[in-house]
């Protein structure tokens, strides 16, 4: 365990370098994914400020469920964006090259082309330290909100690790993925990037109890932004994420197990 | 009939995965009952002007449906790839127009999505939600055209952006970017007059509403054809720009050695 840690950091060094050749490329990308984030939240800003709330939810608190939502994916697809892109490794059989180093599949699918996404990071603290300001000075939360929300960041980039995780292991039998991620990742996140309660309850059931990314900012946003529900949210949440996580590392040990090379 | 021929091609090769662009579908779908959802939380206590709630949730829901003919079209129409491969310089050299050809491809593309996209969302949505249906067929030919007209430019986009792959590396960002404006500039989620005035004025002399907003208010009734005009206009602009561009690249092309 500790060897493969301690080799994933060494790759992901090498693989930061190696992106670095570029400059200018690396920060036009960052500059990018910061104006596409940033006027995804503009849709949604312009919205409350026109009509002031949604469904009770201020801009400040749905600005909060945003950003968290934004840092926690930051988060992830800096530590291993490669999960999500697996399509491209079965598709061309790339894969068959991983399996043959002395690291574990998953260290060395992780430490390739490591992103880091500036432009998001910025624009999600930026977003969350406005939001949060905001409702300090109004009263709504106190100082303990910080620690809390970065512990919301945290759970919820492991929620969405193996979330992501999980669906990149049914590369293994469907090969295509991208069209699954479209749900499982772009549309269960982007609908959460909105206050939950707007939703009919269909869709709320699905996005707490089969694609669990509510939890990542919504379900622990009901404690720390309006104290409703209890503190045990917050443990409650962590303990999704680690279990959802530890099936993720199951399922994929299982699947690979399974993994056909294309051939190509 | 080259025009039939490589669009064709396209749709037909298209039809291999129609299995997996279902799934696609069905996403996409999920998307549009997204923003219908916000839309209606809203309009749970307030007054939406014209539009009222059962038309915003249309005017959404078939702005869903037009992101299959309007936006989701091949990144920069495959130019990017091109250049990585070295293709492009065979496809300068052929007898037909690069800009011609690639647009015939297009076509083909859009097409497929018609039928296997935009059509099926439109029917789920025409049957799960109160969605307007134009009553006179003289609405529903003027949105055809609207439609068709915002196939058109959103593909002289697409070119712009892909021949920007022979200057830089990096293009492919400038889709998601065009993406991201179209999602607020279009009128995609938020009637353009509802927009906060700067961005309104960058929008109303933009090419985005004839992408989303104008299709769809017409289709609503709520716009009369004759809003089309700047339609023709943009898709007349852009098409000399594209063919000025077309020149351009003519003269010195660096491939990427494929």
């Amino acid at each position: 365990m500790m060897n493969g840690l301690r080799m994933y950091g060494l790759l992901f060094r090498a693989s930061i370098r190696s992106r670095m050749q570029y400059r200018f490329n690396f920060w036009f990308s960052s500059v990018m994914l910061a104006v596409i984030s940033i006027v995804e939240f503009l849709l949604l800003a312009i919205v409350l400020l026109k009509f002031g709330h949604i469904k009770g939810w201020s801009l400040a608190e749905a600005g909060w469920l945003f950003s968290v939502l934004s840092l926690s994916r930051a988060l992830y697809r800096t530590v291993a964006n490669d999960v999500h892109n697996i399509e491209s490794y079965l598709v061309s059989g790339e894969l068959d090259g991983l399996l043959l180093r002395p690291i574990p599949v998953l260290s060395a699918l992780m430490s390739r082309n490591v992103s880091f996404r500036f432009g998001e990071v910025f624009q999600g603290i930026g977003i969350l330290a406005v939001s949060m300001s905001t409702l300090m000075r109004e009263g709504q939360i106190g100082w303990l909100s910080i620690p809390l929300t970065v512990f919301v960041i945290l759970s919820g980039a492991v929620l969405l690790f193996a979330i992501g995780l999980i669906t990149a292991t049914a590369g293994f039998w469907l090969t295509r993925i991208t069209e699954l991620q479209n749900i499982t990742e772009d549309a269960a996140r982007t609908a959460v990037q909105y206050p939950m309660s707007i939703y009919p309850r269909w869709l709320q059931g699905i996005l707490v109890g089969i694609i669990p990314v509510g939890f990542a900012n919504y379900m622990p946003g009901l404690f720390v932004l309006r104290g409703d529900t209890g503190w045990w949210m917050l443990p409650l949440t962590a303990c999704i994420a680690g279990a959802l996580f530890i099936l993720a590392l199951f399922v994929w040990r299982f699947g690979l197990s399974r993994y056909q090379s294309t051939g190509s | 009939m080259l025009f039939y021929v490589l669009a064709r091609k396209t749709y037909v090769r298209n039809l291999q995965y129609r299995g997996a662009h279902l799934i696609n579908t069905i996403a996409s779908s999920l998307f549009g009952f997204i923003y219908m959802s916000i839309w209606a939380a809203i309009a749970t206590d307030q007054p939406l002007g014209e539009y009222g709630s059962a038309g915003i949730v249309s005017y959404v829901a078939f702005n869903q449906c037009s992101l299959w003919v309007a936006a989701f079209l091949t990144n920069g129409l495959g130019i990017e790839q091109s250049v990585r491969t070295g293709g492009i310089a065979l496809e300068l050299m052929r007898p037909t127009h690069l800009f011609y050809q690639l647009m015939c491809k297009e076509w083909g593309q859009i097409a497929y999505q018609f039928v296997y996209k935009f059509l099926p969302i439109y029917a789920l949505y025409a049957v799960v939600l109160p969605m307007y249906m134009p009553h006179s067929l003289k609405t529903w030919l003027a949105t055809a055209v609207a439609l068709l007209l915002a196939g058109y430019i959103s593909i002289c986009i697409n070119y712009l952006i892909g021949a920007t792959a022979l200057w830089t590396t990096e293009s492919r960002w400038l889709f998601w970017v065009n993406y991201a404006f179209n999602s607020l500039l279009s009128g995609f989620l938020i009637p353009l007059e509802w927009l906060p005035k700067p961005l309104a004025f960058i929008a109303h002399w933009s090419s985005y509403p004839s992408l989303n907003y104008i299709p769809t208010r017409i289709y609503l009734g709520l716009s009369s054809p004759s809003t089309l005009v700047r339609s023709v206009a943009w898709a007349v602009f852009l098409t000399i720009c594209c063919l000025g561009l077309t020149k351009l690249m003519r003269r010195k092309v660096e491939v990427q050695g494929g």
